[in-house]
């Protein structure tokens, strides 16, 4: 095999778009449609994301994966209860995941949050917290839960938005914050993804749909994750609303690990690494909730990932 | 106690946290309890019939399950629910006063239909002789535990009709 030769003939390029089972492969010579080769269709089960490198051979097939620096993945919905579920794979080599919540439209969730937040923590990913559609909850008391929450978060080391592409509040923040970043965007349908990327590049034009009135949901405008590039430098990933968020591999064990937060208190617990913060007495993580140290929202949100990942 | 500094969210439990619990064996006495609402008469059985013992699991509001505390719940005295939220003698229903054995935390309950009522009659007769930190804890509170002297007004509201 000359394998050396093959390469020299390969073109290097990043996967924007997935089709079905074609990808679309931005290069240095352009964006082309491209399938994968019979090897690798074999080889990686068809497991390619959005922002994965790959190389394109002289017949315009995908012939190789390159390393992933990191990748974040879901569990998938499980078809019917039961049912076998599998790695769901969003997106690879990102710089950092970007959850999107609404202030309202549809109704903001705070738990669903910290799904996200422990799945960018367990992947190593920063992660840039964006609440949208604030002028929806200005002058209402839910703008003070929302500001007081985000507050809590930014202590916690999360930088959190408050952005309206309806006034202009916060976009100013929100290009800066992915300004050269490879940023994923992710979210249930409606917060307004779509939105804040046609408020940040107003060429780009991308389809938004309203949400459902009397519901407030989404109707899943956006249909398949799709990488944009940034004029200002950076791309940012759009992906389809998602209606539940399963923690995939991450182990019940270290999920603790993932809210930095409880990270100070877990050599303490009188059964060490074998608490696992539930029930046991002598729990230190525990003990700092009901000390005030840690959020009980937080802690519950740990306690249901804990048994319901 | 310690004052919490994070804000009250605005939220619901979500699936598989409900109220109900099933069936489950009392941590303290080892029997096992039944949650359904016909053998109880309430909504949310927050404590077990036979040992009146209960858990400290709520924080904010009942069936919140956001105290980190899980200590023991122990039954200390019995008040009468006047109104809304005020505790006062004469009218009213008769409540079960818990206090967390780990944090102090007082919690004012409903009587389940099948309660041990024996046992919630000890509860009172015990409440007579409270030590002074409980007492206190009951002022502070602005509770009212019920006298000797309301002792028939309990006999009559536990086997009497309401
Ligand atoms: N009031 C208000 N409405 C907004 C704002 N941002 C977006 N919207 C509206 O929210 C609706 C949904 O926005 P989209 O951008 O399509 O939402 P999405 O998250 O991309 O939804 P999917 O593609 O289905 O996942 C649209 O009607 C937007 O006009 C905002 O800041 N304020
Ligand atoms: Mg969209
Ligand atoms: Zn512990
Ligand atoms: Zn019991
Ligand atoms: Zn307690």
């Amino acid at each position: 095999m000359s394998t050396t030769k093959t390469i020299s003939a390969q073109l290097r390029g990043v996967i924007t778009q997935k089709n079905n089972g074609a990808f679309t492969v931005s290069t240095p010579t352009g964006s082309r449609n491209c399938p994968l080769t019979a090897r690798l269709r074999r080889e990686s089960g068809g497991e390619l994301a959005v922002g994965d490198e790959v190389s394109v051979d002289a017949a315009g097939q995908i012939d190789a994966l390159l390393p992933r620096r990191n990748w974040i993945s879901r569990r998938s919905a499980a078809p019917m209860p039961g049912a076998h579920t599998h790695e769901q794979l969003i997106a690879a080599n990102l710089d950092q995941v970007v959850p999107v919540f609404a202030a309202a439209n549809p109704r903001l969730a705070w738990h669903l949050l910290d799904r996200y937040l422990v799945s960018a923590e367990s992947a190593e990913i920063p992660a840039l917290v964006v609440i949208t559609k604030f002028d929806l909850a200005a002058g209402r008391p839910e703008a003070d839960e929302i500001e007081q929450v985000a507050a809590e978060y930014r202590a916690l080391g999360y930088p959190v938005l408050l952005t309206s592409t309806l006034d202009g509040s916060g976009l100013e923040a929100f290009r800066a914050a992915l300004h050269g970043k490879r940023s994923l965007l992710v979210g249930k349908s409606g917060v307004g993804k779509t939105s804040l990327l046609n408020a940040l590049e107003p060429g780009l034009g991308l389809r938004v749909q309203a949400t459902n009135a009397v519901t407030g949901k989404g109707r899943h405008t956006t249909t398949a994750a799709t990488l944009l590039p940034l004029t200002a430098g950076g791309a940012v990933i759009d992906t389809p609303g998602i209606r539940e968020f399963g923690l995939w591999d991450v182990d019940g064990a270290d999920l603790a690990w993932f809210f930095p937060e409880m990270r100070p208190h877990l050599d303490r617990c009188r059964f060490g690494l074998d608490c696992r913060h539930a029930e046991e007495p002598g729990c230190a993580v525990r003990k700092a909730v009901t000390d005030g140290l840690i959020s009980p929202y937080r802690y519950q949100s740990y306690l249901k990932l804990r048994y319901d990942p | 106690m310690t004052t919490i500094p994070f804000a009250q969210r605005t939220y619901s439990r979500s699936k598989g946290q409900q109220d109900t619990f099933g069936d489950f064996t009392c941590l303290h006495c080892g029997r096992l309890v039944q949650s359904h609402e016909l053998l109880s008469g309430v909504r949310n059985r927050n404590h077990c019939p036979h040992c009146l013992s209960s858990r400290h699991l709520d924080l904010y509001a009942a069936g919140d399950r956001l105290a980190a505390c899980k200590g023991r719940m122990q039954p200390v005295a019995l008040t009468l629910k006047h109104d809304g939220n005020k505790y006062r003698r004469n009218s009213g229903e008769l409540m079960l006063v818990h206090i967390c054995d780990e944090c102090g935390k007082l919690s004012i309950n409903r009587i389940a239909a099948d309660d041990d009522n024996e046992r919630i009659l000890r509860v009172f007769a015990a409440s007579q002789r409270l030590d002074p930190d409980t007492q206190a804890a009951l002022t502070h509170a602005g509770i009212t535990p019920l006298e000797a002297w309301q002792k028939e007004l309990v006999q009559r509201r536990l086997w009497g009709g309401r």
